[in-house]
């Protein structure tokens, strides 16, 4: 089974990491956005299972993603990879419908956890 | 005169790294202060130090300048600023969560800025395999003269800095500080040398 | 020796107080030089709380400097600059120091033990010297500007220094919409009174009007020889009424004052204008010149008279 992946983070880096953390199957097909605007420009035009997610962007940040999928009733699985790992954050996109937060710079078992508990691996 | 130079997968990872640095500091100092932080993306500008004493001392708005030297391992060191406007160091007190008759806006000017650069400069290190001391943090004098009197004298053979500048939200209080990184020749190429490292392992 | 006896030996004859606490404010360690100065007895203080040991400790401010470093795991400072001292420890310049206590930087350190619990190290030095030295340097400084803020002959404000303040009570002013008035007086025919009396006598008259009207004054009230025989006075937080009964207090003081200058009795009296902070002054400068023409008013009205700003009077 194969899911589609969209990876969104403004630094490249940042969306390398994520994609050398994933294994193969998830990031072989992997779409990038570089900042929040692009990434829900992409999801309202096709359909994908799983949104790794940045927080502080440019443009339109991760709240805003998580608050405009939330009101277009677009729903990828989400999991966001901040560096801004206070609690009342993590609280905040948690209640905003997002699947799992994790913290910068991500780490490899943490990230296979998550994708296992959700059923992606 | 030498320059970074960075290319854009350097900067963009240099980038990624005080975003983190940031990160981790904003939430340690969520903590302390028992509020919520709002980050924005902090902006990283080169600048020459020659045209920052300019900038320093032609800005009457500088109301305080708190300085802390740092050091760690492989020649990595130098000398955090940071740069208050009046209008957000009289804020100080609220923010620490002080009585007003408890200490001076000096101590709590002085308090802030070692936690600042201390959380931040402490995540950084560990990002690049480092690990870093600090100096006792000094205000120098509010007065613009004092400030580039130093700048004159302790920037002598650094030609560049790295200016961070940092946007603190906290939730009622919009609080800024710039901070800057005078961070000598040596120091600058072997933190090239780490993220060559780090961008290889991608 | 093995390293661990190197540090013993050197924590001993260091110059340096060293004082280990947990996490709950007992004291787990210090060294022989916190010994000889405290003058406690370790049994006394080891196991101990810190406060009980020491009670002259800020309590509340020094448990939220330990707090951060616990939580920050990062390390902080107290210097002398900010707080004199925090242990009373006596000092070894008794006799070229003013200070009945060590001055002291200190510096708080996490230390992770090795069994998990957290420790916060504190280390004090002396800085009396410093402090000592640091203070005289600033009196002589403090010194040195006072000695730029004042005008030589009459003791108060001098024109620049003045001047400095009306700016900062001119934006004080805008900024919590508090009035503010200036009053600038010169005294009449002060020509005439120097080549009667020589300039010995018409500096004496600047030097006894000077201290007159400084006895009429309230404390926030700011004094200046604005020029020649000209002063300024800025009042903070005054309306034009409360301007103008200090402008017709000073008229009345400086025309009864009697000046006695070799045998003669030199008598004096003064033009006075006023003006308030007004809406449409944009820079402290407007409101010198409206009071300074206020004073020319009074110049042109006969002299010895008190004048406002027209603006006010139309309003």
């Amino acid at each position: 089974m194969s899911f589609s992946v969209l990876v969104c983070d403004d630094s490249n880096m940042a969306r390398k990491q994520v994609l050398r953390s994933l294994p193969e199957q998830l990031s072989a097909n992997a779409q990038l956005a570089k900042n929040g605007q692009e990434a829900v420009e992409l999801l309202r035009s096709q359909q994908f299972d799983i949104l790794f997610l940045d927080l502080t962007m440019p443009v339109l940040d991760g709240l805003g993603v998580l608050q405009t999928l939330k009101d277009e009733n677009i729903t990828p699985a989400i999991f966001v990879i901040s560096a801004d790992i206070q609690p009342e954050m993590q609280n905040k996109v948690l209640e905003l419908g997002a699947k799992a937060f994790m913290r910068k710079p991500v780490q490899l078992d943490i990230l296979n956890t998550n994708l296992k508990n959700h059923g992606f691996l | 005169m030498s320059e970074l130079n960075l290319n854009e997968d350097q900067q963009d990872c240099l980038q990624e790294i005080i975003n983190v640095a940031m990160g981790q500091a904003s939430d340690q100092l969520a903590r302390f202060l028992d509020t919520f932080v709002y980050l924005k993306v902090p902006s990283i500008e080169q600048v020459s130090t020659l045209s920052l004493i300019e900038t320093l001392s032609n800005n009457e708005n500088s109301a305080a300048v708190v300085s802390q030297g740092f050091f760690g391992y492989e020649g990595i060191r130098g000398e955090a600023l940071l740069v208050y406007k009046p209008k957000d160091s009289d804020r100080l007190a609220d923010l620490l969560g002080y009585e007003p008759d408890e200490l001076s806006v000096e101590e709590q000017i002085i308090d802030l800025s070692s936690i600042l650069t201390t959380t931040f400069l402490n995540v950084f290190a560990k990002q690049i395999d480092n690990q870093m001391s600090y100096s006792a943090p000094r205000l120098l004098a509010g007065s613009q003269s004092a400030v580039s009197d130093h700048l004159a004298q302790q920037s002598f053979n650094w030609d560049l800095a790295l200016k961070v500048k940092i946007t603190y939200q906290v939730t009622d209080y919009s609080f800024n500080c710039d901070m800057i990184l005078f961070i000598p020749e040596l120091a600058i190429n072997n933190i090239k040398a780490v993220i060559d490292r780090i961008l290889e392992e991608f | 020796m093995s390293p661990n006896d190197i540090c013993t030996d050197i924590t001993n004859k260091i110059n340096t107080g060293i004082l280990i606490i947990d996490n709950q404010y007992n004291i787990v360690f210090w060294n022989r030089y916190l010994e000889i100065h405290a003058n406690k007895k370790t049994d006394d203080v080891v196991g101990h709380n810190l406060f009980q040991v020491f009670p002259e400790l800020p309590q509340k401010w020094l448990k939220r400097k330990v707090e951060s470093v616990f939580q920050l795991k990062s390390q902080s400072f107290c210097s002398w600059e900010q707080r004199h001292h925090l242990f009373e420890l006596p000092h070894t310049r008794p006799i070229s120091t003013n200070s009945h206590f060590m001055a002291q930087n200190c510096t708080f350190l996490p230390l992770e033990r090795k069994d998990g619990s957290d420790n916060v190290c504190i280390l004090i030095e002396d800085v009396t010297d410093v402090c000592h030295y640091q203070t005289m340097l600033n009196k002589t400084l403090e010194e040195l500007a006072q000695a730029n803020r004042i005008d030589g002959l009459t003791q108060i404000f001098n024109r620049k220094h003045w001047e400095e303040c009306l700016e900062k009570e001119f934006s004080r002013a805008r900024r919590y919409q508090h009035g503010l008035a200036l009053i600038m007086f010169d005294l009449d025919h002060f020509k005439l009174l120097n080549d009667t009396y020589g300039h010995l006598g018409g500096d004496l008259v600047l030097i006894e009007t000077a201290r007159v009207i400084s006895s009429l004054l309230r404390l926030g009230d700011l004094f200046g020889r604005y020029g020649g025989e000209e002063f300024a006075i800025i009042l903070p937080n005054t309306d034009i009424v409360g301007a103008l009964d200090v402008a017709e207090r000073i008229r009345v003081a400086i025309s009864k004052n009697v000046i006695n200058f070799q045998e003669s009795e030199i008598k004096v009296t003064a033009s006075v204008g006023v003006a308030v902070i007004s809406e449409d002054d944009n820079r402290y400068e407007d409101l010198i010149s409206n009071t300074d023409l206020a004073l020319y008013d009074a110049k042109a009205s006969g002299r010895n008279i008190v004048c406002v700003a027209k603006q006010l009077v139309e309003t």
